[in-house]
C-alpha cells in the first residue's frame, strides 16, 4: 500500500522535474509569431499615424562636440516595414525579452522622408497612416534600408549639409547604405503617444538622435553622450576642396578602424521612440 | 442689552479658542500605513538619474499625468498609488533627452490587491529562480511521499 502510494506521488513529481530540466524551457522559447488582429468593419478602429522626427537638431542645426556648426539641407531616411504594436507585457528594448504583440499594424509602403524638413504645425514628418484597432500602441519597429528610388536611392540614410568652424566651411554628403531594423518600446516624451481611441487619430514617432552621431557642444565634454559620439572632426579630415562625400564603404577605408567601429555602433543607437531607446535586430 | 453683551463675549471666546493653537505652535501628527511603490532610476552605466523628471499615469487615464515629481539625488522616487484603480500604472522617468516608461501592474486577487514588481512584470524567471521553484515543488512532493511511507508507530 505504502509503495503504491509512493509510486503514485512520484509520477507527477518526475513529470514536473522532467519539464523543469528541459533544455529549451517555455519561458526561453523563441518568439512566437505575433497574432495579427484582422480588422473588420465591426471593430472599433481609428487612424494611427506614424511620424518621423529628427528633432530641432535636424531642423535648425547644432554645434558638434568638437565645435563644428552643423546645418542640414536634407536628411533623408528610407523607412520600410513600419509596424506599431500593442504589447503585453510592455516591451522593454533594453532587456532580452521578446516583443509579444497582441495587435500589430504595418504601413503597407516603404517611404523616404526628409527629417530636416520643417513642418511648422507638427515639427515632424508624416511617414504614413493606417486604420487600426483602438488601444494603446506601446511599441514601434521599422527597418531603415536602402531606397530603390527617390533622393536617397541606393542608401538608407543620407545627410546633406554644411559644417562650419572658424572660417572653414565643409559641405558634406554622408550616404549610409547599412540596413538596420529598430525595435522600440513606448514613446517617451512630453506627452503620451500611441493611445488610439475609436474614431479618432493618434500618432507614434520614429525619432532620430543626431547628437549620438556628432555629440553636442551644449553637453559637457565628459558627458557619456559626447564620450561615445564620433563628432565631425574625423569626417572633416577627409574633406577635399571644402567637400566630403562618402558612403559607409568609403568610410570603412578612409576612417581609422576605431572611428569606423564607433560610427557603426552609433548607427544602431540612432533610432529612438521620442526619448525611449530601441534595440537593433536582424532585418 | 443682555443679548448684546453675550454676543460680544461669546465672539471673543470663539476668537480666543481659535487662536490658542497658533500661539502655542500646536502640531498634530498622525500616521497611516500605506503600500507605496519605490522606483530606482539609473543610466545603463549605473549612474543614478538624479533629479530626473517623473510622471505617473494611472490606469483610468493613461494620457493625463496623475502625478509629476522628480527623483532624489540617488535616483529614487516613492509614491503611493490609488489602490482604488487596479490596472497598469505607468511611471515615466526622463532626463537629458533620455528616458523610459515602467509599467507596474496592480491586480485584484482573492487576497486583495497585489502589486507586481517591475522586474517580474517585464521578464520571465531567471534560471536560478526557476531552479528554486522546481526544487521547492520536488522537495514538497518528496516530503509528502516520505510522510505517507513512514512506518506506523507500534
Amino acid at each position: 500500500m505504502t509503495k503504491r502510494l509512493l509510486f503514485l506521488i512520484l509520477i507527477p513529481v518526475l513529470a514536473a522535474f522532467g519539464q523543469g530540466c528541459d533544455t529549451a524551457p517555455e519561458a526561453e522559447a523563441p518568439v512566437t509569431p505575433p497574432e495579427v488582429t484582422e480588422q473588420t468593419t465591426t471593430e472599433a478602429t481609428g487612424t494611427l499615424q506614424i511620424r518621423a522626427n529628427g528633432e530641432e537638431r535636424a531642423r535648425d542645426g547644432f554645434t558638434s562636440k568638437d565645435g563644428w556648426e552643423l546645418s542640414f539641407d536634407h536628411i533623408y531616411v528610407n523607412l520600410a516595414q513600419v509596424t506599431a504594436y500593442q504589447t503585453d507585457p510592455p516591451f522593454n528594448p533594453e532587456r532580452d525579452d521578446p516583443l509579444q504583440a497582441e495587435v500589430e499594424v504595418t504601413l503597407p509602403v516603404t517611404t523616404t522622408v526628409d527629417i530636416a524638413e520643417t513642418d511648422p504645425e507638427y515639427e515632424t514628418v508624416l511617414v504614413g497612416e493606417i486604420t487600426a484597432p483602438a488601444g494603446q500602441y506601446n511599441a514601434l519597429s521599422w527597418v531603415m534600408q536602402p531606397a530603390t528610388t527617390g533622393p536617397a536611392e541606393g542608401y538608407a540614410l543620407v545627410l546633406l549639409g554644411t559644417a562650419t568652424q572658424n572660417r572653414e566651411s565643409i559641405d558634406f554628403a554622408l550616404q549610409i547604405e547599412e540596413t538596420l531594423a529598430y525595435q522600440c518600446g513606448d514613446f517617451v516624451g512630453d506627452e503620451r503617444k500611441g493611445i488610439l481611441v475609436a474614431g479618432e487619430t493618434a500618432d507614434l514617432e520614429a525619432t532620430f538622435h543626431l547628437d549620438h552621431l556628432f555629440g553636442d557642444s551644449r553637453s559637457a565634454p565628459d558627458d557619456s553622450l559626447n564620450q561615445g559620439a564620433l563628432g565631425f572632426e574625423p569626417l572633416a579630415a577627409l574633406a577635399e576642396n571644402g567637400r566630403v562625400e562618402a558612403s559607409m564603404a568609403d568610410l570603412q577605408t578612409q576612417l581609422s578602424g576605431d572611428d569606423y567601429d564607433i560610427l557603426r555602433g552609433i548607427l544602431a543607437e540612432l533610432g529612438h521612440a521620442g526619448e525611449g531607446h530601441c534595440r537593433v535586430t536582424d532585418a | 442689552m443682555r443679548s448684546y453683551w453675550s454676543a460680544i463675549f461669546g465672539g471673543l471666546g470663539i476668537i480666543g479658542l481659535q487662536s490658542v493653537p497658533v500661539w502655542g505652535h500646536g502640531v498634530v501628527i498622525t500616521h497611516e500605513v500605506q503600500r507605496a511603490i519605490a522606483i530606482q532610476a539609473r543610466y545603463d552605466t549605473g549612474e543614478p538619474m538624479a533629479a530626473a523628471q517623473v510622471t505617473v499615469y494611472a490606469p483610468d487615464d493613461p494620457t493625463t499625468p496623475w502625478l509629476t515629481d522628480t527623483t532624489t539625488a540617488d535616483g529614487e522616487f516613492l509614491f503611493t498609488p490609488d489602490l482604488g484603480q487596479p490596472g497598469t500604472w505607468e511611471v515615466q522617468v526622463r532626463q537629458a533627452g533620455h528616458g523610459q516608461i515602467l509599467a507596474i501592474p496592480i491586480t485584484e486577487t482573492a487576497a486583495g490587491l497585489e502589486i507586481t514588481s517591475g522586474e517580474a512584470a517585464q521578464g520571465a524567471p531567471n534560471p536560478l529562480q526557476r531552479g528554486l521553484m522546481i526544487g521547492s515543488v520536488v522537495w514538497g512532493c518528496v516530503g509528502t511521499a516520505l510522510f505517507f511511507s513512514r512506518k506506523p508507530k507500534a
